[in-house]
């Protein structure tokens, strides 16, 4: 059923760059949680020859929460983004997104290093990381750069990093909260399913808002275009004003604009785009009610 | 016709299945499990395309590989097809409908079988079926039933499409039509399903001592003995089935699955083969529900009693004929469902086309019907400005009337009862909050339970009393998941008087369990549950004679309980089981008996009216559920599930509860979220990724509300409830979405996307102002 390959399993993070540096002229690839890996290699759209595991590369883990900014391993599970508390209260759209991910087995296997790098528009952690304005850290034997996740994909299923690159951090700046200062942080999975569905349209919502003005937006965008977008025409409407009904209208509509869905066996392209400006509408006037309650 | 109460020991009671203990700790060897020394490794090379010629088959690289035993193509093979036709216990002569083993040179579907390989390993096999050249040249395929009936379309099998063509013709249709006040026509239509059962079709074949090919194998249907002997060329005797628990059936292991491939194998090598499907394999290796067109012209007064219905069904039949001819004649006689209906016409054909081919599916044909009967009755409520409860009082068959075939139904007929605690249980309405309408909806049904009764079924068990009193069954029933085996166990010790862990049931063999026919059709309790108590009860009788002479009583006074003969009025009098039984085994006296059951026995319906008896009996029932819908995203949920069905006789009301529970799943994902999708007879949608059954996250919680008529043909006047379970949850769940959002989505499944697309029609409706 597989094509056959060799497997590593490298004890530690230089161990694992080490191996895939090593990799030149075999196909070399790193395997997290294996949750997309292996179904691509049983289907044979992947067919590498060596594959270093990353299981047991203990520096991928953990999560920092500090003051200022939180940081989390590559290697950081979906589960353990759910069992987080100070996650949950910091980053609730990642917590969503966690829960409406896959199910429990997996879950507990998938990385959100491997979310990021399988490149898919359905990635469901990815909007929520866009909408937290999450760098990512990639790490290989010739050092570390960072660099804003924003910046990460070029294309459908293309990115920056090199073959020999490990996504070892995905850290964001904390969301301001204080007397005079709020956020709002949602995400929306629209599906053909409530439990274990791939996503048809994923909205990701920040607000920022400090003195009745929405000091900052962010609208990321997933599965309706060939990579996961911050919908920037729609965030400029919204930030350094007020929100009304016409505003987060405009808003949605440009979400709706700079989206470039497809067809496919779950929805049409059509469909994408009427939910994807229905949501976002959703989503921000929710956020804004809400931000205005508090 | 209701039975007295009465005091059951065993059944009736929630005990602990048979099968569970082994099933819960992982003891249970499934037929996948088993492993045999020396045994090869199957891989079966299909199709590509749905419609071609078959150019060049070359095999001979995969031969050539080290570790391949055997490669076979039709050209190894004799002509001799594989048969769809009536599986099971009949002696009816099949139809010549049988499919190519292996295709010779016409492609009629996707992933119809190529080759067949075994090999040391299955990556070996993996590897061989990689290695398999193939040409094929796409011919002109069809695609629609409509399209397929068109002159001129491409004919997938001659002489032409028309696979199967039934009618009823009752009273006086036009008259009906020009008594009414109003007519409302509508057209529905339901799709494709896949079974999905857990365990995909696997099993493992070898060669006996006595030159007997032996299958172990998942399957509903032990008797497929006998077409499998066919299709290899070997006597009947000279094939044994040997089933084991089966993961899942659904009717999807009513037909053959893997069984010729493996016979054929073990039978070319000499050694034992086993072949297990993948999910992949198994999306196009098992007939799929037939997807139906369905339209309805209902006639009814003001006053809501219907006058005249005409219904048109078409099913698509994919492309070999399979169980199509019999599923349509269930959807005929389901076609008025549980409604008292005097002027009926329904014309309805099952049409050849280049799709998967479509077979049994849980519910056969009457659960499409009901999708579309109890839409329509909505549509017919709305017309009249009618509640919809109260529309379908004033038109339930009732006990003792006639039904759409004239057959006059023996048992009792509680569908109203069933609606009105199924309604009445959802209770107080969800609120609707911002962008969610909440809609409720109900279903009633009828479903019939026991095979067609043209095919004149038979049943047999033996049961015997072992010298300690315990207690064992033998009889060929497979068992799909639902507690057949149990129920059988429950049946017998209480005729018996012992207790559930007193008996041991012996099943699934086709060469030394009698032959109890297949568990299909709902048909597994009442058959055989009817042939295990006729031959507990002639054990019983003798063991009573025995024991009434040793007390000096007649052997009414006697009865059996608790391990104990007694005296019914001077319980003082008793004596142990086990004494009695060694009393018998000491003087001869028989302690085993081997019964028979036979279904009523008919002929055909008459072919122009469809007049006549279909089946032995039906059950009837109604589901109701609640569901909130998204405007904006068109998502449905199903907020509650209520489920109200008259079983006869509970043999076992947690099993009972199971099939209830598995049908709301099972129905509901049918309705809303389980899609295949072709692209020119090509499945786009061949896994898990895409097929998309509820999960726990989608399912509410189920309320089953069982009531027992105790009319029932089965023992102790049970009805049966493995497909009436599913039957009318769709429409119910339809129904639901319509009451919520004030437009019918007309076609299943009711995706998000359907959903938005129906409110916009209705906006734009209701912008151009109101229609006359
Ligand atoms: C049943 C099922 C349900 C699913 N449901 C969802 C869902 O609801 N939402 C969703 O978004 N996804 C879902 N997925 C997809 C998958 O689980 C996720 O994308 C998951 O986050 C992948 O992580 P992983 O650790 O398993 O990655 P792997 O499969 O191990 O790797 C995926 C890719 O990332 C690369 N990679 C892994 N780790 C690193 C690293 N540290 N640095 C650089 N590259 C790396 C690998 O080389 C590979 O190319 C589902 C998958 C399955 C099988």
């Amino acid at each position: 059923m597989y094509v056959p390959f060799e497997l590593e399993m490298p004890g530690d993070l230089a161990g694992a760059l080490g191996a895939l540096a090593a990799g030149t002229g075999a196909k070399t690839m790193a395997m997290a949680g294996g949750t997309n890996l292996i179904v691509d290699m049983r289907a044979k759209r992947e067919r590498p020859d060596r594959v270093v595991g990353l299981g047991r590369v203990g520096a991928l883990r953990g999560m920092e929460c500090g003051e200022e900014w939180i940081s989390i391993g590559g290697g950081t599970t979906v589960t353990d983004l759910l069992q987080s508390k100070e996650i949950a209260e910091a980053a609730p759209s990642l917590v969503e997104s966690s829960r409406l991910f896959a199910g429990l087995m997996v879950r507990n296997t998938a990385t959100v290093a491997g979310n990021i790098a399988c490149g898919s528009p359905a990635a469901d952690l990815v909007p929520p990381l866009l909408a937290l304005d999450a760098d990512v850290t990639l790490a290989s034997v010739a050092g570390t750069r960072t660099l804003p996740l924003d910046e990460y994909f070029l294309g459908y299923k293309r990115d920056v990093r090199r073959p020999d690159e490990l996504i070892t951090r995905v850290s964001w700046p904390r969301l301001p909260q204080s007397s005079d200062q709020s956020f709002i942080n949602a995400f929306y999975k629209l599906a053909r399913r409530k439990g274990d569905a791939i996503t048809v349209t994923g909205v990701a919502v920040t607000l920022v808002v400090a003195g009745g003005v929405c000091t900052k937006a962010r609208v990321a965008l997933g599965a309706v275009a060939p990579v996961v977008f911050r919908a920037r025409d729609a965030e400029s409407v919204l930030e350094g004003r007020a929100l009304t009904p016409a505003r987060i209208d405009e808003a949605a509509r440009a979400a709706a604009a700079s989206s470039c869905p497809i067809d496919d066996v779950r929805a049409s392209a059509a469909y994408r785009l009427h939910t994807v400006e229905a949501l976002t509408r959703r989503l921000i006037a929710q956020a804004w009610r809400r931000s205005t309650d508090q | 016709m209701n039975r007295p109460n009465i005091r059951f020991r065993q059944v009736g009671r929630p005990l602990t299945r048979t099968d569970a203990p082994g099933k819960v700790t992982g003891r249970t060897p499934y037929a996948g499990d088993y492993v045999m020394p020396g045994m090869l490794h199957m891989g079966v090379v299909r199709a590509d395309i749905a419609s071609a010629r078959l150019v060049r088959l070359d095999v001979s690289k995969a031969r050539a590989l080290a570790g391949v035993a055997c490669v076979l193509t039709a050209a190894d093979l004799p002509e001799r097809t594989a048969s769809t036709d009536i599986p099971g216990q009949v002696g009816q002569k099949r139809l010549d409908t049988g499919q190519q083993i292996l295709v010779r040179e016409r492609v009629r579907y996707f992933g119809e079988p190529l080759a067949l390989i075994a090999a040391e390993t299955r990556d070996i096999a993996d590897h061989a079926m990689e290695l398999v050249e193939i040409e094929l040249e796409p011919i002109p395929g069809v695609y629609d039933p409509l399209e397929a009936m068109k002159p001129g379309a491409p004919v997938v099998t001659a002489p032409d499409n028309i696979v199967a063509e039934r009618r009823i013709r009752k009273g006086d249709v036009e008259a009906g039509f020009a008594a009414a006040d109003l007519v409302v026509e509508n057209t529905f239509r339901t799709p494709f399903q896949e079974h999905a059962f857990l365990e995909p079709e696997v099993g493992l074949a070898w060669v006996d001592e006595n030159d007997v090919v032996n299958i172990r194998v998942s399957t509903q249907v032990i008797e497929h003995f006998r077409p499998i002997a066919d299709a290899i060329g070997v006597p009947h005797n000279k094939v044994r089935i040997r089933g084991a628990l089966v993961g899942g059936g659904f009717g999807g292991k009513e037909d053959l699955t893997v069984e010729v491939y493996l016979a054929l194998l073990t039978k070319r090598t000499g050694r034992p083969v086993r072949l297990e499907y993948t999910r992949e394999d198994s999306f196009v290796g098992h007939g799929k529900r037939h997807p139906f067109i369905l339209t309805y012209r209902t006639g009814v007064t003001k006053e809501g009693k219907i006058t005249a219905l005409d219904v048109t069904m078409v099913a698509d039949s994919g492309a070999y004929v399979f169980l199509s001819p019999y599923v349509l004649l269930y959807a005929l006689v389901a076609a008025p469902g549980p409604y008292r209906v005097d002027n009926l016409n329904v014309f309805a054909r099952a049409v050849a086309t280049n799709n998967m081919f479509t077979s049994a599916f849980r519910g056969f044909g009457a659960l499409q019907a009901c999708a579309a009967y109890e839409q329509q009755m909505d549509e017919v409520a709305q017309a009249v400005g009618l509640d919809r409860l109260e529309l379908r009082r004033r038109n339930f068959l009732k006990t003792g009337e006639p039904m759409s075939t004239g057959f006059v139904p023996p048992s009792a007929i509680w569908t109203d009862q069933c609606a009105e605690r199924a309604w009445a249980a959802l209770g107080e309405p969800a609120p609707a909050e911002g962008p969610r309408c909440v809609g409720r909806g109900i279903a009633c049904y009828q479903q019939s339970y026991g095979r067609l009764t043209f095919l004149h079924d038979t049943s047999e068990a033996w049961v015997g009393v072992e010298m300690d009193g315990t207690v064992v069954v033998r009889s060929g029933v497979t068992d799909i998941g639902a507690g057949q085996v149990s129920a059988l166990g429950q049946i017998a010790v209480e005729v018996l008087g012992v207790t559930l862990d007193n008996v041991v049931v012996y099943n699934s063999d086709s060469a030394v369990t009698p032959l109890a026919g297949t568990t299909t059709a709902t048909r597994a309790l009442y058959m055989t549950g009817n042939a295990v108590k006729q031959a507990a009860e002639g054990v019983r009788a003798r063991l009573v004679d025995r024991a009434a002479r040793a007390f000096g009583v007649e052997p009414d006074a006697v009865d059996l309980g608790d391990n104990l003969a007694f005296v019914v009025d001077d319980p003082e009098k008793s004596m142990p089981l086990v004494e009695l039984v060694r009393t018998c085994g000491a003087e001869g006296i028989h302690r085993s008996e081997l019964a028979m059951f036979r279904a009523p026995f008919t002929d055909f319906l008459d072919p122009e009216t469809g007049q006549g008896q279909a089946h032995p009996d039906y059950a009837y029932g109604a589901h109701a559920v609640e569901v909130a819908v998204d405007v904006d995203t068109g998502e449905v949920e199903v907020l509650k599930s209520v489920a109200a069905h008259d079983v006869g006789q509970c043999i076992n009301p947690a099993a009972v509860e199971g099939q209830i529970q598995g049908g709301a799943q099972n129905g509901q994902g049918y309705a809303l979220s389980e899609e295949m999708l072709y692209e020119e007879g090509r499945l786009i949608t061949p896994s898990f990724s895409e097929y998309l059954m509820p999960t726990a996250m989608d399912m509410p919680k189920v309320e089953c509300i069982i009531l027992e008529s105790r009319s029932g043909v089965g023992p102790y006047g049970a009805k049966g409830i493995g497909e009436p379970a599913m039957t009318p949850v769709a429409p119910a769940i339809a129904n639901a979405v319509a009451d919520a959002i004030g437009v019918r989505v007309f076609e299943m499944p009711i995706t998000p996307e359907r959903v938005v697309r129906a409110l916009k029609r209705r906006d734009e409706a209701a912008r151009s102002g109101p229609v006359a």
